[in-house]
């Protein structure tokens, strides 16, 4: 459980990781524990600690452009007040819109995991404060090079092969496995949730679905997770399941990857099964003891039943992943979310240190997204998928006791 | 490689960043939440009785003289102040019990209202309105989602707007972070490892070249955890040990835990630790030298600090204050009436005044017609609070 399996490509990057941690957290705001040293006495005795404390994080930001605004959120590019070269996103979130019961769950669920997790590969929540009017601000690292889906659709400006896929495979791979080794789950795993900051660096971004790990025996919701992502045993409404639902969303964004369109697009939750028994085959008792006992389950006709897919298939298919590649791929989308590898054993496959070494960052294909592809990636609701590319998904989140 | 250990993680969560502290730096921290809070009573009430009431002048009422210095306002002390949070942190759990909520929903719910408190005062905003929003918002960060109709339905003498009303003071006096890290995982985890030891599957740090066999053996002659308890005789003996220890631990992670300030004061795993040390000492030793099987300073120091943390926990007050704490309480709140800041009372009519504020009319956009209802609102839920506190307590049990 100690030693951390993060592959690393050359000997700088355990200086550079350490490097944006302490760069994090500086930015962060100063321990409670100073607060008795700001001078409690100021003129201002009405106003209480805490308020202070607000105020002096919102003075270090200044607010500029609007880059984007949707129902749930407002994205403004920033910088530090102290140095106007820095360039920050601020995401406001729009609170008591529709919804009644104070906060809501996207804001606490973004805020409480984003403030915990500082790593390379998932974006940095650098403070959170609030203007007078109870609206929450999030201050975001600036994120200016798009998403891996601008970058996948552009396949006319955009020539990439297996060595930049494995690099940009193996910075979704590591935020993954960060996220579980503090017990979140991320649950909305695609390509335009990962960010590409300047550096040329992914960045896993929108925790507005992310959970921590249950307990055993509480239930969870299986309405989460953009459908083409999404993996069968939620689709089957599985409502105890772990740390390989966001496996499965890994595997299937390393296939639109290599394929440059969406491996398994559905257009309900039903075409979506029937096109994963295509692709990847049937769920069976046989290949996935337990299958039929899910709620959600639908029994498939035995002449109708397509064997699980062999690694020819994949080899056919994949075949620029070379033979090992196509090995990490099949295990990543293996039906049965016991026999599917975790996070960790991805990290761990021979993929990444077998021929060729993934790109360096500063060599991987970028595409100008701009300031305002970030604002409209940012003031996204998780679980939405944007217009033109396929039908909007609605969340319904079922926010019954236990159940989220 | 690069190697990242789990304290390498817990260092990086909000919980060690900004919310754990020396003994020292927690008390004064406290008193000067204490003695800032008394400053702003004094000074709203002293603008209160100079006839500049309203939320909207009392401000700029810090720099008048005192009209009449004989009559300063008795304030709480901290002690007084910790009394009173400390009740409605059982409160909370009575509620939550009441509730069904888990024990995430309810450790979570304590800590939110001990972190609020660090750098708020009760004389400002009144703990048993916090805890009511504290609850519910613990029902959201950690997953147990009830609707707040719902929520407020079940406690007494609550609205959904009560509930939220103080919410978003609560989410600032906690900075933003939600995420509390609690024992009781882990110590899930240690007894599911002690209890394998004891089923001769166990493993030791590899240095003691003990096999699961000879531990399993050993673990039956561990001295009992007290002089009066009976030896253990077999196999089956130490795992009826090691159960009556894990009932005995999460009963404490349950409630002194909670209750004491051992979040502030230490990490998780040193307080499952010394939890299960205060439930069977010699067993829990013996655990620690499976682990680190040699003398070493980083265990004299490991122990150090779970006797320290298990006295803490040894220490607390019951769950159930008794007729004399009762008392004491009653008469703190008495004088809690007579030091409540008068402009923080009503949070309900604060709450909509700020997003009414912010719909349009600006900071300075108050019609006269508006602040009148607030006053009245104000003087009714002062009223109120004459009975805030005194039938609930009667009403409690023992």
């Amino acid at each position: 459980m100690a030693i951390s399996p993060v592959v690393t490509y050359d000997a700088t990057s355990n200086i550079k990781v350490t490097a944006t941690k302490a760069k994090s957290l500086a930015v962060r705001t100063n321990s409670i524990s100073n607060a008795p040293n700001a001078p409690p006495s100021k003129p201002e005795k009405g106003r209480e600690l805490a308020e202070r404390l607000n105020d002096e994080t919102k003075q270090k930001y200044v607010k500029d452009k609007k880059l984007g605004e949707g129902t749930y959120a407002i994205v403004y590019l920033g910088h530090l007040r102290a140095d106007h070269s820095s360039l920050l996103a601020i995401k406001k979130i729009k609170v008591n819109t529709e919804y009644r019961d104070g906060l809501s769950m996207d804001a606490i669920r973004e805020v409480k995991h984003l403030q915990e997790l500082s790593h390379p590969n998932i974006i940095a929540l650098h403070a959170v404060f609030s203007s007078k009017n109870q609206n929450l601000n999030l201050v975001l690292e600036y994120l200016p090079l798009g998403d891996l889906e601008m970058l996948i659709k552009d396949s006319e400006g955009i020539r990439y092969g297996t060595a930049e896929v494995k690099a940009w495979m193996g910075m979704l791979g590591r935020a993954v496995w960060f996220c579980h080794e503090n017990f979140v789950l991320h649950r909305d795993i695609k390509p335009n949730n990962l960010l590409i900051a300047a550096d040329g660096e992914v960045k896993l971004a929108d925790f507005g679905l992310a959970r921590s790990f249950s307990d055993p025996y509480r239930p969870m919701t299986y309405q989460v997770i953009t459908r083409w992502y999404r993996p069968p045993e939620l689709l089957f409404g599985a409502r105890f399941y772990s740390g390989a639902v966001d496996v499965w969303s890994m595997g299937t964004v390393f296939a639109e990857l290599i394929l440059r369109f969406p491996f398994v697009a559905g257009n309900t939750d039903v075409h979506q099964l029937e096109l994963i028994c295509n692709a990847i085959g049937t769920p069976t008792e046989e290949n996935w003891p337990g299958v039929s006992k899910l709620e959600g389950f639908l029994k498939y006709d035995k002449a109708a039943t397509i064997p699980v897919r062999g690694k020819d298939f994949y080899l056919s298919k994949f075949g620029t992943a070379g033979p090992v590649g196509v090995d990490l791929l099949m295990s990543m989308l293996a039906l049965d979310p016991r026999k599917r590898c975790t996070a960790r054993q991805v990290l761990e496959h021979k993929w990444w240190s077998s021929d060729p070494r993934p790109t360096a960052k500063e060599y991987l294909p970028k595409k100008g997204g701009g300031a305002e592809r970030m604002g409209e990636d940012l003031k996204r609701r998780g679980g939405e998928i944007e217009d033109g590319r396929g039908e909007k998904v609605a969340r319904k989140l079922n926010f019954d006791v236990g159940k989220s | 490689m690069s190697q990242m250990t789990e304290d390498d993680i817990y260092r990086t969560s909000t919980q060690y960043r900004l919310w754990s502290f020396t003994r020292e730096s927690l008390a004064s921290l406290r008193s000067t939440t204490n003695a800032s809070a008394a400053d702003g009573v004094r000074a709203a009430i002293r603008s209160q009785r100079t006839g500049h009431a309203g939320s909207g002048t009392a401000r700029e009422g810090s720099n008048q003289k005192p009209s009449d210095p004989s009559k300063e306002v008795d304030c709480l002390t901290v002690e007084e102040e910790q009394k009173l949070v400390g009740f409605y942190c059982v409160k909370a759990i009575q509620f939550a019990d009441f509730c069904e909520f888990p024990t995430n929903v309810k450790a979570t719910a304590v800590q939110y209202l001990k972190r609020f408190y660090l750098s708020n005062s009760p004389m400002t905003y009144h703990p048993k309105e916090m805890m009511a929003a504290a609850l519910f918002l613990s029902t959201k960060t950690e997953n147990h989602y009830t609707s707040l109709r719902s929520f407020a339905s079940k406690l007494p003498k609550t609205t959904p707007e009560s509930v939220v009303a103080p919410e978003f003071l609560l989410t600032q006096g906690l900075r933003f972070t939600f995420d509390v890290r609690h024992p009781h995982r882990g110590l899930e985890g240690g007894v599911m490892e002690l209890l394998a030891l004891a089923h001769g599957k166990g493993q030791a740090d590899p240095e003691s070249k003990r096999s699961s066999e000879q531990i399993q053996e050993e673990m039956v002659d561990i001295q009992p955890a007290k002089e009066s308890s009976k030896k253990s005789r077999s196999a089956d003996d130490v795992v009826r040990r090691i159960q009556a220890a894990h009932g005995k631990a999460k009963e404490v992670g349950k409630s002194s835990a909670l209750l004491t300030d051992a979040y502030f004061l230490y990490t998780p795993s040193q307080i499952w630790l010394s939890s299960l040390f205060l439930a069977d000492e010699p067993l829990t030793r013996f655990y620690i030298d499976t682990k680190i099987p040699k003398p070493s300073t980083l265990k004299t120091k490991l122990i150090t600090t779970l006797q320290a943390c298990a006295k803490l926990l040894g220490s607390s007050a019951s769950a159930n204050p008794g007729e004399a704490e009762i008392k004491a309480l009653t008469k703190i709140d008495k004088k809690l009436f007579k030091c409540r800041n008068p402009e923080k009372v009503d949070l309900v009519g604060i709450n909509k005044a700020q997003k009414r504020d912010s719909e349009g009319t600006g900071d300075n956009g108050l019609d006269e017609k508006v602040i009148k209802k607030r006053k009245m609102e104000r003087e009714k839920s002062e009223k109120e609070a004459e009975d805030i506190f005194g039938p609930t307590l009667a009403k409690e049990p023992k």
